[in-house]
């Protein structure tokens, strides 16, 4: 795994051990991490939170390639979204397969080579380059606010991850735009209700049970705190943003737990545990960046004020 | 009477801003936005000091102390912003609209409570 770099996580659908050993060495080599899962509960487990980047598919699991294909099906009428890479026997191409594996695949490998997968894997999940400053910076900038918002609690990041999947973690997000001259999309900050509530309520022993209002608050604010300090370290020239003010509708589907952004983008997912150090009770903040409306990495910038004029955030400065 | 007044959309950083300079014995009261808060300081002349937002709806901060010193003809009273802006443009247009100084967020009271207690006279 490469320091510091997103990762992503792969379902691997493989009843050979020694592909799936392959497959684990792969993964370690190329900032993977590779889930299994028992047939039976593949479905489930799907429509659960995990976060998937793709699914590594073998031609011949449950048995054969009539039962792969079902399968394969299965997957792409509940997961359209999730790239399917299809390991095969002998055949690199997708001939010889049967029409239902041939269209849910997206791509087709062989076990002798695994330099395709490699190409698929940049393709599929990998697809957009985050620069390694924005990564540390957003998981820097809102470890400190989740650390101003919530004192006295202890605040983890996991590794972040690259997510193709559209189930909405949780019960309550926001949504903010970004807008910068290189890069325009969207942040969520999703998080589970009752645990949030659990641990305002924990924050103020002696004051009367937080409810949704007091969370939507909260949210609302550390919505805030983190778009503002995205904003003022990577907003580029604000005259090019005026060029580009298109906008698309979000869709939002309580009842399937989906959000779509207008098309099929990767998601830059990172995940935040704060933990109460008394009672041991957490809650996860799960955030989001979707870049869908321009994405030029190129032209990233980072802003660096000059030390004589930087006043601490919290201070006071006087005009 | 109120003498300062407390301007953000964000219920949480209107009770903790709030609460903290009740705590210090000082008569507090807020609005939620903008247009709210130039209707809360024609309502509350012995208001002395504003702290306000800058990103609200309805009406935004800057605009709201244009306002306050346009048309409720309002030079006199201090205004202080509390924002997650930084932007040097903003800052000049702030100083343009006669805000006397800037937080950048998140709060902390302790290192401010002095400087607005002087300002709220």
């Amino acid at each position: 795994m490469t320091e510091g770099k997103p990762v992503s996580k792969v379902l691997v659908l493989d009843d050979s051990p020694a592909h799936v050993e392959a497959i684990k060495r792969f993964c370690d080599d190329h900032n993977l991490i590779g889930l299994k899962v028992r047939r039976n509960r593949l479905l489930n487990v799907l429509r659960s939170n995990i976060d998937l980047g793709a699914i590594l598919l073998a031609e011949d699991y449950g048995g054969s390639v009539e039962e792969s294909a079902i399968v394969a099906t299965q997957i792409d009428a509940l997961r359209p979204e999730l790239p399917i890479i299809l390991r095969r026997s002998s055949e690199p191409s997708s001939d010889g397969l049967p029409d239902a594996l041939a269209r849910a695949a997206c791509a087709t490998y062989v076990a002798d080579d695994m330099t395709p997968l490699r190409r698929m894997i940049d393709e599929y999940i990998f697809s957009l380059d985050y620069p390694n400053a924005l990564v540390r910076g957003i998981a820097e900038i809102t470890e400190a606010r989740l650390d101003a918002l919530f004192p006295g609690m202890t605040v983890r990041c996991e590794t972040p991850c690259i997510v193709r999947d559209q189930i909405i973690f949780g019960e309550v997000f926001s949504l903010i735009a970004l807008e910068s001259a290189w890069c325009r999309g969207y942040m969520l900050l999703q998080t589970s209700e009752q645990s949030m509530l659990n641990l305002i309520g924990e924050m103020e022993p002696d004051g009367a049970p937080p409810d949704f209002r007091e969370l939507n608050g909260m949210l609302g604010e550390l919505t805030n705190l983190v778009w503002g300090a995205f904003k003022n370290r990577y907003l580029g020239d604000a005259e090019a943003l005026a060029r580009h003010p298109v906008q698309v509708p979000l869709i939002v589907n309580h009842k399937q737990k989906t959000i779509s952004f207008g098309g099929e983008y990767p998601q830059l997912c990172f995940k935040y545990w704060v933990t109460n150090p008394e009672s041991g009770k957490s809650v996860c903040v799960d955030q989001r960046f979707v870049f869908s409306l321009s994405w030029s990495p190129a032209d990233f910038t980072e802003s660096e004020q000059d030390v004589g004029t930087m006043v601490e955030s919290g201070e006071l400065e006087l005009f | 009477m109120a003498k300062i007044l407390v301007v953000d959309d964000s219920s949480t950083v209107r009770d903790e801003v709030a609460g903290f300079l009740r705590n210090h014995g000082l008569d507090v009261a807020t609005a939620n936005d903008g247009k709210d808060g130039l209707a809360k300081l024609k309502a509350t002349p012995g208001v002395r000091l504003v702290i306000s937002d800058v990103n609200m709806p309805n009406m935004d901060g800057l605009t709201m102390v244009e306002k306050i010193r346009g048309e409720l003809g309002n030079a006199s009273v201090n205004v202080v912003m509390l924002t997650t802006e930084s932007s040097p443009a903003m800052k000049e247009r702030g100083k343009a609209a006669g805000v006397k100084g800037w937080i950048v967020k998140p709060f902390k009271g302790d290192a401010v409570i002095e400087a607005f207690k002087k300002l709220a006279g």
